[in-house]
């Protein structure tokens, strides 16, 4: 209501100003269940003792609650100027999201935007969740969940590389990458291109901290399909014990690749979808060098109830005894237009040093079985 | 493409035998308010539709391409499926407005008379 008096204001004093329409939306979802699981470890190390099982509130269990303002001046010729602004929050502690920084947090950790849009496609610069992620979302019956999910085993083959899971800086792709350039060609029968570079700012390196990633998208005739490349230079630079040990300078060197290939039908109520990934350290691949596969089954009952289930397979190359396979399904139902409740189940066998989670950002301890179940309810506002 | 046409005569197959315990489910819906949950139908004017399997794949196909031509709207996340004249939307959209757009995009494709829309909207990770 604030805005609204202060735009009314701006109305008054500068009336010719306004021509182009301009509009800001405030938005978010909080997201928040009752988590169990039959064991837990204190970090993401994989010599992490079992803490044993846990009952817990836990946010997120669709995707994380966050808040954002957004907004976009339509400055003629069918182009407009849009910005967003995105913060993660945890409504367990009302604390915010992290940042590229280990233990730090950002106000806007999601979305930090400003670009432009029209016939030429969408360009936006900041920091945002990159490409990829929605690449492998939509080749995903699970669709990148924070419960069970692609997201989950992605995050799984970090954690085999060496993420400690204090900061969104990942070893493998990224979900967030801050100062990202992203460009993304309109859709050409059903296919487009994302683009994305990330200038690293490292004094004497120019490529120092750099990140580039491409995606080719399908989507149409119910069937979606993703292609995607990305490489980052000096990501990661934390060890798994900082701030005890000091994080690795920039240099540019390249230390994060990540290749993926995924597919999704869609065909009466039913999707099917399946994928493969490879995950390496091109400057040294015997520390790091995965594989990632995933096939999801979902059905919809009507459009207030469906379910979907996914299978999640990791694999390290280097170490035969490093393998991981996880199954999730989870129920949702829509009790309004902006309100859903949800029930899932999850199962994940860890075997050797892997210690993919079941929900995101709850450790499980590494090299055992773990099961997981949650209901929880999602509200937009 | 075998594949997928493979596949998809499997998951019909699937379909048409999980199709009874499908219906009985709209029954959950009664309560709720219509807006949000109970599919929406339109009747499109027109000539009688061709009938017969190619034609029904035919259109089917003339529903994607329409749909496929909209900018916001991903036709990979759809299920269409026609009969007779009658299509049917599955699947999701990312935006409540897409799934009325998605209605009258596919009722004006000629041969189409009437529209069964189920989708419902499915925001993506952070997504508004």
């Amino acid at each position: 209501m604030k805005l609204k008096s202060y735009q009314l204001a701006v109305l008054i004093v500068f009336p010719a100003a306004v021509h182009a329409q301009s509009s800001v939306t405030l938005y978010g979802v909080l997201d928040t269940g009752l988590l169990y699981q039959s064991t837990s470890a204190a970090t993401f190390l994989p010599t992490a003792a079992n803490l044993g099982r846990e009952y817990q509130l836990k946010d997120g269990g669709i995707y994380s609650s966050y808040w954002g303002l957004k907004g976009s001046e339509d400055i003629g010729g069918g182009n407009k100027i849009t910005f967003k602004l995105q913060g993660a929050f945890n409504t367990t502690t009302g604390k915010f999201g992290l940042a590229d920084t280990p233990g730090a947090t950002a106000m806007f950790n999601q979305y930090a935007t400003v670009g432009a849009s029209g016939s030429f496609g969408t360009f936006d610069a900041g920091r945002q969740i990159v490409p990829m992620i929605y690449a492998m979302a939509d080749t995903d019956v699970r669709g990148s969940q924070y419960f069970g999910s692609i997201l989950t085993a992605w995050l799984g083959l970090n954690q085999a590389a060496g993420w400690p899971g204090t900061s969104t800086n990942a070893p493998v792709g990224a979900l967030y990458d801050s100062n990202a350039l992203v460009y993304t060609t309109p859709k050409f029968y059903g296919t487009s291109l994302a683009l994305e570079y990330a200038p690293g700012g490292v004094a004497g390196q120019v490529q120092g901290g750099t990140r580039e990633s491409a995606v080719l998208k399908y989507s149409n005739y119910g069937l979606n399909l993703s292609a995607l490349y990305y490489n980052g230079h000096d990501t990661n630079p934390y060890p798994l014990t900082y701030p005890t040990a000091a994080a690795v300078p920039a240099t540019g060197l390249s230390n994060n690749r990540f290749y993926y290939l995924g597919a999704l039908y869609t065909v009466k109520g039913f999707s099917l979808s399946t994928s493969y990934a490879i995950a390496k350290n091109p400057a040294n691949s015997n520390s790091v060098n995965l594989e990632m596969a995933s096939g999801g089954l979902g059905y919809q009952f009507n459009p207030a109830f469906k379910i979907t289930s996914g299978y999640y397979y990791l694999k390290d190359r280097n170490h035969a005894a490093n393998h991981s396979s996880e199954f999730a399904v989870g129920a949702e139902y829509n009790l309004s237009a902006r309100t859903k409740v949800y029930a899932q189940v999850g199962y994940v066998n860890n075997k050797g040093t892997m210690s993919q989670t079941i929900i995101y950002g709850n450790p499980v301890a590494p090299g055992v079985s773990t099961n997981a179940a949650m209901v929880g309810l999602r509200h937009n506002f | 493409m075998k594949i997928f046409k493979a596949l998809e005569l499997a998951v019909a197959v699937l379909c048409v035998a999980a199709s009874t315990s499908a219906w009985s489910q709209g029954g959950d819906t009664a309560g709720a308010p219509a807006s949000t949950h109970g599919a929406s139908q339109m009747a499109a004017p027109g000539a009688a539709a061709p009938v017969g399997r190619k034609a029904d794949r035919a259109l089917r196909h003339k529903v994607y391409a329409a749909i496929g031509k909209d900018k916001e709207i991903s036709a990979g996340d759809i299920g269409i499926s026609a009969k007779d004249g009658a299509v049917t939307l599955n699947g999701t959209v990312t935006d409540a407005a897409q799934i009325g757009q998605a209605t009258v995009i596919a009722g004006a494709v000629p041969g189409v008379t009437s529209v069964i829309n189920k989708l419902t909207v499915k925001k993506p990770l952070g997504g508004m």
